[in-house]
């Protein structure tokens, strides 16, 4: 991989310095779909998720103060 | 940068906007402490997750679009004439106003050598975001699903309030031009919306399992832990004052942006880019506390709840004008907005039976439209805009600050961008099913799994003895 700047006391002393310094400068786009794509696989995986979590706890029809039995001491 | 002056003064305005940013991440860490002291022990794992998971789902998404739609929306679009104009040099990017500046993929949303500003700004206003999204987590907790909440949080932190930002916070936004809508530490763009949107929601999403008796009278569930709640009001003060900080531009010449040949004027402004000082909204800021403090503590007969939640109301009624009121003004105004608040809080609940679970509507609805409406009439005949004067900005005039404008602004607010998107996406929700938890799971807990298994791992640990 080519970095974007090689060395620092050329890229300064440029008659125009390059603002950007990230890797990659030109692939953004790409950067960011995959944020995207990352964004939308969490939401659906999530959400499925917590639906099946829901659905196994309803069914054990637990009573409203069921869960006191379960408080720890630690 | 090659001159020492310019550097120091970018580089000061760079400073002062990422202490802005860390101040305010304490409002989030209050807001966390402020709902898990409220809700109840079988449900407070899930509470905190939901407020915490609202941090990244708001931050990548405004990294995605909410920041390119306040930077796009300004005009409308077409409602108004824009001053970015080829005339005014202030042309920022193409299409709607300046969407190619904030687009994720432009070189100025990055690490950029020649941009100290674009970075700690976008940071600035995402902890705005996080606020929005904040405020209406509290009034649904216990029986929202995650899934729906972060639906909601992307919605009013990343979407509709960054609209209502372009719209009456930014200083070539229409509601300035046509309403003489002026908010400068946002009583309306942040709270009002907030406190709509949450009231659209629990409209639809229902009171807590319990809340109402069977004839309609409301009980109370008091906050399970009163003291993280307070502890929690305090952090949010304390990141309040980063959030009035970062209403301002610290340091700005405002002679050659007006257009002013030969006038030199270095001053702080608010958003609008108008001048103020930040000593005298320091002294408004504290003023608008106490007042509200002395007003929650009165009408509540020293509740400490409402007395901790009037000080934040009082400081939100207060702060459309905050950047021009004098401090009695402050302290009257803040108190006169938190006994509305309260008092339009237990009507609307025993009314509508809307189960508010910390009076987010109120702390924040209600006491920010008062403080609109209210900053029409005292600030009536100011002007909204300083970009209206010089040569510059010919041909391109603000309304002054009036009343009915910011009454118009309120009902934008409060209702147009906040209640109306709030209950449009709770019924799709609540359609597909999606919106609240299953009963059996409410009555159980969001957390009796977790319980559970900590109850095993207690009783594996206490019989081993190696």
């Amino acid at each position: 991989m080519e970095p974007t700047v090689t060395n620092w006391i050329d890229h300064l002393s440029a008659s125009e310095v390059a603002g950007q310094v990230y890797p990659m400068v030109g692939s953004e786009i790409w950067w960011v779909l995959a944020g995207i794509i990352f964004w939308i696989w969490f939401e659906v995986a999530t959400a499925t998720g917590e639906a099946n979590e829901h659905a196994k706890l309803a069914r054990k029809r637990h009573g409203s103060n069921d869960y006191k039995s379960n408080i720890t001491e630690w | 940068m090659d001159n020492e002056l310019t550097a120091l003064t970018t580089i000061f305005t760079e400073f002062y906007y990422w202490m802005t940013v860390v101040l305010m991440f304490l409002i989030h860490v209050g807001f966390c402490m402020y709902e898990v002291g409220a809700s109840r022990y079988k449900h407070h794992q899930h509470t905190l997750m939901k407020n915490t998971l609202l941090i990244p789902l708001v931050t990548i998404t405004w990294f995605f679009f909410g920041w390119w739609i306040y930077w796009a929306f300004p005009t409308g679009p077409g409602i108004a004439p824009s001053i970015m104009t080829e005339s005014t040099g202030l042309v920022l990017g193409g299409g709607f106003g300046a969407n190619e500046l904030a687009n994720p993929t432009n070189a100025l949303m990055a690490v950029n050598l020649g941009d100290h500003i674009m970075g700690v700004f976008w940071a600035a206003f995402l902890l705005f975001s996080w606020t929005a999204a904040s405020i209406v987590s509290g009034a649904v907790i216990e029986r929202i699903t995650t899934f729906a909440f972060g639906i909601m949080a992307i919605a009013i932190g990343s979407v509709f309030w960054s609209i209502d930002a372009s719209w009456g916070w930014h200083f070539d936004g229409w509601m300035l031009k046509i309403l003489g809508y002026h908010d400068a530490y946002a009583s309306g763009v942040i709270h009002a919306i907030c406190g709509g949107f949450a009231l659209g929601i629990l409209t639809v999403l229902g009171p807590r399992i319990g809340k109402f008796s069977s004839s309609g009278e409301p009980r109370n569930i008091g906050p399970r832990n009163p003291w993280l709640v307070c502890i929690g009001l305090f952090l949010i003060f304390t990141g309040f004052w980063g959030f009035y900080a970062a209403c301002n531009i610290p340091i700005f010449d405002l002679g050659p942006e007006y257009g002013m040949e030969g006038v030199t004027y270095f001053t702080a402004t608010n958003i609008y880019v108008t001048p103020t000082t930040l000593s005298g909204i320091t002294m408004n800021f504290l003023m608008s506390l106490s007042g509200g403090f002395l007003a929650g503590y009165w009408i509540s007969k020293g509740d400490p709840f409402w007395t901790y939640s009037g000080g934040l109301a009082g400081i939100i009624a207060a702060s459309a004008g905050n950047d021009l009121y004098h401090p009695m003004q402050s302290l009257i105004i803040a108190g006169a907005g938190t006994a509305v608040a309260y008092k339009m809080h237990y009507w609307v609940e025993r009314t509508f039976k809307i189960d508010d679970a910390v009076g987010a509507v109120a702390v924040h609805g209600y006491a920010g439209v008062f403080g609109l409406v209210v900053c029409g009439f005292v600030l009536w005949g100011y002007p909204s805009s300083g970009y209206n004067v010089g040569s510059m900005w010919v041909g391109t005039d603000y309304a002054p600050i009036n009343p009915l404008g910011m009454i118009i602004g309120a009902i934008i607010m409060f209702g147009v961008l906040g209640f109306l998107p709030g209950w449009i996406l709770a019924k799709i929700l609540h359609g597909f099913g999606r919106l609240r938890i299953p009963r059996d799971v409410e009555l159980a807990g969001l957390d009796y799994n977790i319980l559970e298994q900590a109850r095993k791992d207690e009783r594996a640990v206490a019989s081993s003895n190696r």
